[in-house]
């Protein structure tokens, strides 16, 4: 009994697979359309989870709470003084002045992280020797490690010093101390690190000023109420936690690529419609083919399922395709095609790398936003058409 | 925040759901005023080609409704990662007053839609179609709860409120911690386990019994047919209630090993092996066809269904029996295996 009915499904389908190979070049158009909607869907998709994910790595290894001083809605350099106003509050592990900003290199067009700290204080500091061929600058010493992409754009050719402008042009030279680590290009490629003193001196800061402070927090339990202290005892500061940095980058994402699929549904929706209309417009040819069906005994509901396995058989390769292609563009091409919109306009985004996230419930989002729509508009014409009383059909 | 690639795709499965309905709701107004199986005339002939399009699009609406029960829990877990305080999908579903009673309303739903499309296979399997005006009926009053459904679900989906770096503002106002307090822990563990398998027992022996699978006690089966399959059906209803507690207050920290992580939802995400999901599918499942052994019952007291609900109560039976079978099995596999590897229960 029920290995019949799955044996009728089986022939059911051969037949709505060899229905659909008559007419190859309708139903790879349709595919193909379909295919090409379902890829800019997926494509925002795995984008969106993607660089979630990838924001989420490169925050694991900051620290959990930086203040930055505001006046007038902006951000200023923040008094050294604040500091000590953080005294007696417990649980702070360390804080750490650092003076970081942008430098922007007038010969070669690029913008370079310049970033000081005085590593000593910082509770991992050892650790970043690792991540430098060559030593990490010393303190007082004028010098600085430099990414990558920053020493091939000096075009330092085997010198070990360079020069930077400092505000008034006057020239501020460096010693390279070292070069990042390849591995570590993602967050390293524009960036250039010395010490406290030095950036001070580039960035033409008063001694007892730093651009914002870092705070090291002993247990992640705690940094909200840390948080809500030093809010309370600095009032002219904004207090970013790495939780709330994180959340915000998933709202943004998420907000943006919605606002990308609302766009894109006006495509799926014009896509539906367009099924919608193929499969109504019945042939005169389709029409007897159904009548002929339907004297050799075939049931309505037969006819039904036969055109339910046939939009799935073409929604189902659409969707296949489909993803796939995202998948590839991710992977190869870095989700180029949507990217901007995805991580604003800005230039100087550093190149991140992005690995493609592929879970279950993106698909089933993707299946959702796409795949039931088709099946949704086609399931009213494929009953039209089967109800076709078979004389009318042949005749 | 309704530009969220989730809350899309709830809003476009709700909408393919309502649209399918109405067009369905066309036809049962039509056949409400002028079905006449008696009649040739076209009318009544197109009334009957309609009935299969009414049917189909329900199955269909049944499975978009399925697929939309799983979209919202998966979108209440991703919903928690920007919702302030949450910390899984419990968090994000009491995030607003709108959440819960918008998961129970689909849950629902879902169980409606089936007994539906059971009424239905029913029906076309008798030649003069006995249960046309009953099942169309029934569905025009299915019209008001998925309204409902839509109408709450765009109320939880508009009033939640992502937390989000604002530039004026510097203030932490986030509380880490609004998980409610657990209302279901009433019965200490061990208490719960007995009652939860001891239920399990009980309705598997009622269902050995009822198929006849019990040696010696056929005539009794058969004697008290109609009170077991009531008593079954109630066992199903309460052991749905008790299963969901249990797994809630008990067997899901033995799958998280974690004593005091108790949540019904983090069973079903990829860290644990999707067995949530499983154990879910189960229970519901079950839990249909269980409960759907009463309505059988009642319908086949229809002489002309008397054959196909016969059929059907066997076969219903032996399905339920099991997807309990399974249900017991994966909900107690991290119990034993913990007891097992020289834990203490």
């Amino acid at each position: 009994m029920k290995n019949r009915a799955i044996e009728k499904h089986f022939n059911l389908l051969d037949y709505a697979l060899s229905s659909l190979w008559r007419r190859k070049l309708k139903n790879m158009g349709i595919i193909t359309v379909f295919a090409v909607v379902i890829f800019l869907v997926a494509s925002f998709q795995i984008l969106t989870s993607s660089l979630t994910e990838t924001a989420e790595r490169m925050l694991a290894q900051t620290p959990e709470i930086v203040i930055q001083k505001m006046s007038a809605g902006r951000q200023e350099s923040i008094p050294l003084a604040y500091l000590d106003r953080l005294d007696g509050i417990f649980g702070i592990r360390a804080a750490v002045p650092r003076v970081w900003g942008y430098y922007f290199d007038e010969t070669s067009g690029a913008n370079y992280t310049v970033m000081a700290a005085d590593r000593s204080l910082m509770p991992e500091g050892k650790n970043l020797e690792m991540a430098i061929e060559g030593d990490f600058p010393a303190a007082g010493q004028g010098e600085a490690a430099l990414g990558r992409e920053v020493a091939a754009n000096l075009k330092l050719a085997g010198r070990r010093t360079f020069s930077l402008f400092r505000p008034d042009l006057s020239l501020k030279s460096f010693r390279v101390s070292g070069i990042f680590a390849e591995s570590t290009d993602l967050l390293t490629a524009d960036l250039i690190v010395t010490g406290l003193d030095e950036g001070r001196d580039l960035f033409a800061i008063p001694e007892n000023l730093a651009t914002d402070l870092l705070l090291y927090v002993a247990n992640p339990g705690e940094i909200s109420t840390i948080a809500k202290k030093i809010a309370a005892r600095l009032p002219d500061t904004r207090v970013l936690t790495r939780p709330q940095i994180h959340k915000t980058y998933k709202v943004v994402f998420g907000w943006r690529s919605g606002f990308a699929s609302i766009c894109l549904l006006t495509a799926l929706a014009a896509f539906a419609i367009l099924a919608w209309d193929k499969a109504s417009g019945l042939s005169a040819e389709e029409k007897r083919e159904i009548g002929i069906l339907k004297i050799l005994g075939w049931q309505t509901a037969d006819i039904l399922v036969l055109r339910f396995w046939e939009s799935l058989a073409v929604s189902g390769l659409a969707f296949l395709g489909g993803c796939t292609a995202a998948y590839l563009h991710i992977l190869f091409l870095e989700g180029s095609l949507f990217r901007p919109v995805l991580l604003g306009w800005s230039v100087i985004h550093p190149s991140l790398k992005i690995v493609p996230v592929f879970a279950a419930g993106d698909l089933l989002l993707i299946f959702t936003l796409s795949v039931l729509p088709y099946l949704a508009a086609t399931v009213i014409p494929a009953w039209r058409g089967s109800t076709i009383p078979p004389d009318a059909a042949i005749k | 925040m309704f530009l969220n690639a989730w809350s899309l795709s709830l809003v476009v499965c709700s909408i393919i759901v309502l649209f399918l309905m109405i067009n369905a709701v066309r036809t049962g107004v039509r056949v409400l005023r002028y079905w006449d199986p008696a009649s040739d005339s076209t009318l009544q002939i197109g009334l009957e080609n309609e009935t299969w399009l009414a049917s189909t699009l329900v199955e269909f609406a049944l499975a978009v409704q399925g697929l939309s029960l799983l979209l919202f829990i998966l979108a209440a877990d991703n919903y928690s990662q920007v919702i302030a305080g949450a910390m899984c999908a419990t968090g994000s579903l009491l995030a607003n007053e709108y959440g819960l009673p918008t998961l129970i309303l689909k849950l629902v739903g879902f169980f409606l839609y089936g007994f539906w499309i059971l009424i239905h296979q029913l029906d076309i399997r008798s030649e003069v179609y006995p249960l046309v005006r009953v099942k169309y009926l029934y569905l025009l009053l299915l019209i008001p709860l998925i309204l409902a459904d839509l109408i709450l679900q765009t109320l939880y989906i508009a009033n939640l409120d992502p937390d989000i770096i604002t530039s004026c503002c510097a203030v932490v106002l986030s509380d880490t911690a609004v998980e409610s307090g657990n209302l279901l822990g009433i019965l200490p563990q061990s208490a719960m386990l007995k009652l939860y398998f001891g239920t399990i027992t009980v309705l598997i022996g009622c269902a050995l019994l009822m198929n006849n699978l019990v040696p010696g006690l056929k005539s009794v089966a058969q004697r008290w047919q109609a009170g077991l399959s009531f008593f079954y059906a109630c066992g199903w209803l309460w052991f749905f209630g008790l299963a969901l507690t249990a797994i809630t207050t008990v067997i899901s920290s033995y799958i998280y090993a974690m004593p005091f992580h108790r949540c019904p939802f983090c069973i079903i995400k990829p860290e644990y092996g999707y067995i949530g999901l499983a154990i879910y599918f189960t229970l519901i499942a079950g839990t249909f066809f269980g409960v759907s052994i009463a309505a059988v019952e009642l319908l086949g007291r229809h002489p002309e269904l008397r054959v196909q609900s016969g059929h059907y109560r066997k076969g219903a039976v032996y399905l339920s029996l099991v997807m309990l079978i399974a249900l017991a099995i994966l909900s107690s596999y991290h119990y034993l295996a913990y007891i097992l590897t020289g834990g203490e229960g």
